[in-house]
Formats: C-alpha cells, sequence, structure tokens
C-alpha cells in the first residue's frame, strides 16, 4: 500500500493552546489521482494543510511520508524539496507583474552567461508550463488582465516548477471559492491535465458538488478528527453531507420566537440586487424581523452588506421605508436609518488609534453640537451610557479601543449605531473572533434592538448564531437566494446541508445520520 | 477600491505584528514615560533657550530677540497651520509652499495694476482657493496619491509666480495701507505674529472640538470605517486640501505685505519648516495626531535653535541643514511612537 500512495499521514495531531485541532488524523493520497478533503469550517482541514507545508508543527508522535520517504515536520524547505507543493485559495500573484515574472518568483529567471536574463528562455519556458496545463496565454500579459481560472494556471504552473525537485502532490486550497460555474469547469480540466501528468492533487474545497465533478477519493474531517476515505463512486451528496455535519445538532436556547412576522411593515425592500458574484436577490425585512442570511464563502455573502449599504457596486433597487436609496452612497444609507456592522472589523469598523469614546461617537456627533461646537459634556455622558447599556468591559470610554478585547471592540461598533436608533441593522459577520460570553451578550443586544422595532439582518457564517438569532434564513449558493428555511426548521445542520446544496437543487435537505 | 482589497491589505499588515509578550514589556515601559514624552519639546525648547542664553547673553539671550523671532516665525508657523487639516485627513498637501509663493506675486501684481488692496486681496484668496479645489478634484475624482498631484501642483505654481514677475523682484506699486498689514507692530512684535495667533485659536477649535475635527481624523486614521459610517470621505479629503489652499493664500497676502515686494522664490523655503514641524508636532501634547499647539511648539523650538547657532557664528547654510535633521527625526519618532501603539494593540 505504501509504495503506491504518493502522501502518507499517520496519527497527525495538533493542540493549539490546549484546543485540539487536530486528533490522530491518518489518511493517505494514493499516486496519480485526486483527493478531496472537505470538511466544515474548524474541522481541522487548514491545520493539516499547514502541517503538510511546514509552517505549522505537529504535536510529538505520528509521522508523514511523501512516496515512502519520512518528511521532517515544521520545515518548509524540506516539504518542498520532496515535491509538495502549495496553490493557496489567494494565490501568491502579484497582478501587476506579467506571467513570466510570476512564474520566476521564488524560482528565478533563466540567465545568460553575462548575468542578465535570458528573456527568450523564460518566456518559452513560461508558454510550456502553461500550455502543459491546456491554457495558451501571452506570457507577457500582466496578471490583473487574466481570467480567474488563468490566474490560478499561472499559480499551479509555479507551483509544478521542476527545477527544485519534481513536484509529488498538489495542493490546492479552496481554488475555486471565488470562481464562476463556467470557470470552475476550466479548473477542473486543468486538475485532471496535472494528475495527467503523475502529480497527485490534494483538492481542499467545501463545495460538495465539485468534489463530485472531479475527485476520485475524499476524505472527511470533522472537529480535528478523520471520518472517513471514500471512493468517490461509493458515495452520495447526501451521504456526504450528514458525514461532514455528523448527528444532527439540535438548536440551542433561540432568542427570537419562531414563526413568521408577517404582521410589522416592510423596512427593507431590495429588489433584483446583482454585483459582481450576487445575481438578482430579491428579499424584504419587516419590522421587528430577524432575517439570516447563510451562505459558503464565494457565494456572495461577503458582498451582500457592503452592497445593500452602498460601499460596493450594485444594480437593482434597495428602499427603506419605501424610500430608494442611491447606489454608491454609504452616507444616505445612514441618513435613511441604515446601519452596518461590517464584518472584519479591524480593516472596516475601527479607528484603532483612537479612544472608545471617539469610536462610539464616529456617528451622529452633530446631535451633540451647540453653536457647531461638540458638547464634550453631554456627549461623553451619552457614550457612558451606552458603554453600561451594552457591557463593554472595562466601562471606561478614555480607553483606547485596541486594548478592548474583540467582543467588547465589537459592542463598541454595536454602540455606535443602536445610540442611533437605526430602522434596518445589518450585521455582517458579527461574532467573528469573538468569545463565547461577549457573543452570547451580543446576541442579546441585536434580539432586543429587534424587539424595539428595528429590522435586522444577520449574515453569518455561524449556523449555530443563525439559527438561535433568526425568524428564517434566506440561504445564498453561487449568487443566488436559493432556499428560505423558515423558523421552526432551523437548525445547524439544515443550514449547513442547504448552504452546500448544488446550486441546480434548491431545496434544503437533511442529512441521514452517518 | 473594494472593500476585500481593503481587509486584504490590512490582513497583511496585521500579520507582521510581533510577538504579544515582548510588546507588552514595551507598552508598559511607555506608559512611564509618557507624561514626558508628550511634553518633551516643551522641555527640551527650555533647554535650548536656557543654554543659548547663557552662552550668547547679549545676542541671544535680549528681549529684542525674542520678539523678533515671535514674528519672524509667524508665516513659517501659519504655513504649518494650513497643513494641519489635510495631514490630519491623511493626505499631503506639497503645494502649499508653492501657493504661498505664487499668492504674494498675484496679490503685489495684481495692485501694480491699479487694483485696489481689498480687491486684490480677495481675489488672492479665491485663487488661492481655487487650487486647492483642483488638488481636491486630481487627488479624489483622477484618484492621483495626494503626493504625486501636490507635488505637481507645486510646479505648476512654481512656473505660474515666474510668469507673473517675469523673473524680476517686483517692487513697489502697494499702498502704505497694505504694507502696514504686514509691517506694523504692537508691543514689540509684527502683526503677523497676531494673525498667527488668532489662526491657531480657530483651528485649534475646528480640530478639537468640532464634527468637522472628527471627520478629519476619521478619514485619516481609517478611511474604509469612516466611509462604513455614512462619512463622506472624498468631500472630507477635497475640502482638507481647499481649506490648506486657502490658507496659502491668506499666507501669501500676509507676507507680501510684510516683504513690500514679490519674487518667484520666497514661497518654497517654507515647505521643508513647515513640514517638518507639523511632524515633530505629531509627538507633542496629543502624540500620534496633527495638533495645533504641538505644531507651534515645533516652530518656534526649530526656530529657536536654528537662531542660537546662528548667533553663535554658525554659517547661513545651517538653517536648511537643521530642518532637514528634523524632519527626519521627527518621522523617525512618530514612526517610533506608532510602531509601539500597535505593538500595544496587539499584546491587547
Amino acid at each position: 500500500m505504501s509504495h503506491e500512495s504518493a502522501l502518507a499521514v499517520s496519527g497527525i495531531s495538533k493542540t493549539f493552546a490546549g484546543q485540539p485541532a487536530l486528533r490522530e488524523v491518518s489518511m493517505s493520497v494514493a499516486k496519480g489521482s485526486v483527493h478531496a478533503l472537505v470538511g466544515q469550517n474548524g474541522c481541522g482541514k487548514s491545520t493539516l494543510i499547514k502541517i503538510l507545508a511546514g509552517v505549522v508543527d505537529p504535536d510529538a508522535g505520528g509521522g508523514i511520508a511523501v512516496t515512502g520517504v519520512s518528511l521532517a515536520p515544521g520545515s518548509p524547505t524540506a516539504s518542498d524539496r520532496l515535491g509538495l507543493r502549495f496553490v493557496h485559495q489567494d494565490l501568491g500573484l502579484v497582478s501587476s507583474l506579467d506571467v513570466v515574472d510570476n512564474l520566476a518568483l521564488g524560482v528565478g529567471y533563466p540567465r545568460r552567461r553575462t548575468g542578465t536574463i535570458n528573456w527568450r528562455a523564460a518566456r518559452e519556458s513560461a508558454r510550456d508550463s502553461l500550455t502543459r496545463l491546456g491554457y495558451s496565454i501571452d506570457v507577457s500579459r500582466p496578471v490583473s488582465e487574466l481570467t480567474i481560472s488563468e490566474r490560478t494556471a499561472v499559480a499551479v504552473a509555479r507551483a509544478l516548477d521542476p527545477t527544485r525537485s519534481a513536484p509529488t502532490v498538489l495542493v490546492l486550497d479552496e481554488p475555486t471559492a471565488n470562481l464562476p460555474r463556467s470557470e470552475s469547469q476550466k479548473l477542473f480540466a486543468l486538475i485532471r491535465a496535472v494528475r495527467d501528468e503523475g502529480v497527485s492533487v490534494l483538492l481542499v474545497t467545501h463545495h460538495i458538488d465539485e468534489v463530485f465533478d472531479i475527485a476520485d477519493h475524499v476524505t472527511v474531517l470533522r472537529d480535528g478528527r478523520w471520518v472517513s476515505t471514500d471512493r468517490i463512486e461509493d458515495l452520495t451528496h447526501d451521504r456526504l453531507v450528514a458525514r461532514m455535519i455528523g448527528r444532527a445538532v439540535e438548536g440551542r436556547g433561540r432568542l427570537v420566537e419562531a414563526g413568521s412576522k408577517s404582521d410589522g411593515a416592510i423596512v427593507l425592500d431590495v429588489q433584483n440586487l446583482s454585483t459582481t458574484v450576487l445575481r438578482g436577490i430579491s428579499l424584504a425585512v419587516r419590522k421587528g424581523e430577524v432575517v439570516g442570511i447563510a451562505g459558503l464563502t464565494g457565494s456572495g455573502r461577503e458582498q451582500l452588506g457592503p452592497a445593500l449599504f452602498g460601499a460596493i457596486q450594485r444594480q437593482g433597487s434597495v428602499a427603506v421605508l419605501g424610500t430608494k436609496l442611491a447606489a454608491h452612497d454609504p452616507h444616505a444609507a445612514v441618513a435613511a436609518g441604515m446601519a452596518l456592522v461590517p464584518a472584519e472589523r479591524h480593516a472596516n469598523a475601527l479607528f484603532l488609534d483612537a479612544t472608545v469614546a471617539t469610536n462610539v461617537t464616529a456617528v451622529g456627533t452633530e446631535r451633540f453640537t451647540r453653536f457647531g461646537l461638540v458638547a464634550a459634556g453631554r456627549e461623553s455622558a451619552d457614550v457612558d451610557d451606552w458603554i453600561r447599556r451594552l457591557g463593554v468591559n472595562p466601562p471606561d470610554g478614555k480607553r483606547p479601543i485596541a486594548t478592548l478585547s474583540g467582543g467588547n471592540q465589537q459592542k463598541v461598533v454595536l454602540a455606535r449605531w443602536l445610540r442611533n436608533g437605526p430602522t434596518i441593522l445589518i450585521l455582517d459577520d458579527p461574532t467573528q473572533g469573538v468569545d463565547v460570553g461577549a457573543k452570547a451578550e451580543i446576541h442579546q443586544l441585536v434580539a432586543s434592538a429587534a424587539a424595539q422595532g428595528a429590522a435586522v439582518l444577520v449574515i453569518s457564517t455561524d449556523h449555530e448564531e443563525l439559527t438561535s438569532l433568526c425568524h428564517r434564513v434566506e440561504v445564498l449558493v453561487r449568487g443566488h437566494l436559493s432556499a428560505s428555511l423558515p423558523g421552526h426548521e432551523l437548525s445547524d445542520s439544515v443550514i449547513t446541508a442547504a448552504t452546500l446544496a448544488a446550486a441546480s437543487s434548491v431545496s434544503a435537505r437533511v442529512g441521514e445520520p452517518a | 477600491m473594494t472593500i476585500s482589497d481593503k481587509t486584504a491589505e490590512a490582513a497583511t499588515s496585521r500579520s507582521t505584528a510581533p510577538n504579544g509578550s515582548a510588546a507588552g514589556a514595551r507598552a508598559s515601559r511607555r506608559r512611564i514615560g509618557f507624561g514626558f514624552n508628550k511634553f518633551s519639546g516643551l522641555y527640551l525648547w527650555a533647554i535650548v533657550i536656557v543654554f543659548f542664553a547663557i552662552r550668547l547673553p547679549q545676542t541671544f539671550g535680549t528681549t529684542q530677540n525674542f520678539k523678533i523671532m515671535a514674528g519672524d516665525q509667524a508665516i513659517t508657523a501659519m504655513v504649518a497651520l494650513a497643513l494641519i487639516l489635510p495631514v490630519a485627513a491623511g493626505v499631503f498637501d506639497l503645494s502649499v509652499a508653492a501657493n504661498v509663493g505664487f499668492c504674494v506675486c498675484v496679490v503685489t501684481r495684481l495692485q501694480m495694476h491699479g487694483m485696489s488692496a481689498p480687491i486684490a486681496i480677495l481675489m488672492t484668496l479665491f485663487a488661492g482657493a481655487l487650487v486647492g479645489v483642483v488638488n481636491g478634484f486630481v487627488v479624489v475624482r483622477l484618484e492621483v496619491d495626494s503626493f504625486i498631484a501636490t507635488l505637481g501642483m507645486s510646479s505648476i505654481l512654481a512656473a505660474g509666480a515666474y510668469w507673473i514677475t517675469g523673473g524680476q523682484q517686483l517692487v513697489g506699486g502697494v499702498s502704505q495701507k497694505f504694507l502696514n498689514l504686514g509691517q506694523n507692530t504692537l508691543w514689540g512684535i509684527s502683526y503677523p505674529f497676531y494673525y498667527m495667533l488668532v489662526l491657531s485659536l480657530v483651528l485649534y477649535i475646528i480640530v478639537e472640538h468640532t464634527p468637522v475635527g472628527r471627520y478629519l481624523f476619521a478619514v485619516g486614521g481609517n478611511m474604509q470605517a469612516a466611509r462604513l459610517t455614512g462619512l463622506r470621505v472624498d468631500r472630507v479629503r477635497a475640502g482638507a486640501l481647499i481649506c490648506s489652499s486657502a490658507l496659502a493664500g491668506l499666507v501669501g497676502v500676509i507676507l507680501a505685505a510684510s516683504l513690500g515686494s514679490a519674487s518667484q522664490d520666497v514661497g518654497p523655503p517654507y515647505l521643508l519648516a513647515a513640514f517638518s514641524a507639523v511632524f515633530l508636532g505629531t509627538t507633542q501634547i496629543r502624540p500620534g495626531r496633527a495638533n495645533v499647539v504641538g505644531t507651534l511648539i515645533a516652530v518656534y523650538l526649530l526656530a529657536t535653535g536654528v537662531k542660537g547657532l546662528q548667533l553663535s557664528g554658525a554659517p547661513v547654510w545651517v538653517n536648511g541643514l537643521f530642518n532637514g535633521v528634523a524632519l527626519i527625526f521627527a518621522v523617525a519618532l512618530a514612526a517610533r511612537g506608532a510602531r509601539r501603539q500597535r505593538a500595544s494593540n496587539a499584546a491587547a
């Protein structure tokens, strides 16, 4: 068996600060095969990939062998020498440089005897390596002008460069996350071309339908454990989903009453909203209603919040209480009563150099002015009031925001908006990187904002969060709203199954027990 | 630029943060020295004054000398004050000094053509502000980096000043009333010093006590976050550039009145001294942000040093040397402060 496997992982564990991320995982990838690695967020996929790449040290015990040769852990050079090659989701290309330059990154250029670059040889070898993958690209074009699948091809061609050592296993980490359907077909052809050259492919993905399109074998990880490895012929879509989810997780305590809120007035009315990824989204949120949005990375989930708020280009109509919002004007959105707690709070929400109070008062300072001057006393009293009301800890407006924990920073961002009494509150991944206690508190705050009459839209990757918080959940699949899950049907596994459903079959499926 | 671009950028810059424990130690050390850091410029200034006053009691240590310095530095201080708004909003205005020079030529030339002083002054202020409108358009609409846009504008204004003066020094043709605006003294100090005090007060109130000040620092602190709170980021950035240019027009008028003549080369020398002061100022009073009081301290600290050296017999070029060294030193200090801030953020 071992002489047939390109990669053999046995008994690998990894513990981060007492939290096990991988527990005794063993799996092997056969030579010349496409092997899919699937599992939910946090199942340990990325930790395993980082261990293979030598970026993360595994715990003692266990071993990794590449074509029968044992791999010294924790060394990127060792991984590279044995032919393990990686293409990450962001591809690692420099978009302003042309194809030849990108292929030379980290590998180097062919030289003339004088030491100068032999451009003709560089161009020819670039053209060759892309032709072998089935692509004919003008190699003098900058990468920014290429389609996404062409860029992926460039990244793959670079990874497969044989100058350092012969490649044995190509690891593709979520290569299709941002790819339109037509483009992913081209990528599959590319993967087959790589396989036909004798290089095994380990494909990390959470698009189930892709697994059935391209993989020969599939391994499932769950909660850091190996669950199964099967030949693809032996599996069905539903059985694979069931294995990823495990036994159905019962809904935790719910914060809002299940059941529709069809009585309230429509606050947010979205008609035919499109962006680069989203396609024709129509959606309504009523007064006092909490609507959830679920979707995989690349489903358009990341774009919905910014698009509604006018922070990115959009087509279609967005109206708040009957007033249509201008397409590219966050100021108008705020004026209409819209509030956005954006994802990635450090980049998109916080003024990290400033105090807690300054961060709270970033919106609505005008209300505290007299003769054009900020009434500092009145304002700071109001800030203190909100800090207390939201349980920001420590309750001190003069502290630099950067010294607070993630959960407390997020409460500050919530305070910023709640004190302005928004009519529609949009939360984008609101509890990402937030500890359990603060998460529960944030959920309470959102639920009570809804109870006081705000319309709330929660966009989240955390399906437990959506289950406990939402009256209903709309599911995004490849840019379309594919399913609407009513409150009484909500559970972690129902939502997950719906996000994994192929675009063609939009009904939510509940997996059979594994 | 989309959100995802921005977040990717932020993520990469963040991933280089140093490890927590070392940063924690550094942060606690900073807290001890905090009071000293904040006012270090004032202490340093006092030391410089005492040092030269003891060495040169006859020349440096006289009331007359301090009165002259106060008046002499008023123009530099006002150019520096003009820069506070764009620097707070995270944009550069390198054209400000060239604009001052251009406006000196405009206001003088207009009066030589027989225009009355009030009209000439108004037209000059308008011309100065118009430069800011163009800067704002180029930076915000054409999305040219402010550094490049205002550097280019600087060159255009220098050309304009040359065209107006024909390369000659323009002397005469302005009324005594106009000259009085720049040359009269009160308690032994020339008028521009008092203009500077008024301007400081106005800017201090705007920057520290109005919503506009908040917006400037929000945009300068995190443009993406500012946009996502509904702030009209473009207007704030363009507005800051228009204000700095309008103030340059004002400074140009005052400088013309105090010089009594105009030539194409009077403006540009103020650029370096003013920028040095603003950046050195960000290490003072309100560390990490451009502020009025810190800037004034920096202007007079630098001027006192230069003056003392000159009176000690140092050659004329020590002026440029001193300002250049001070600029680099100031930015290095500011960068060090920012690094510590980041380190303490990472520790939290």
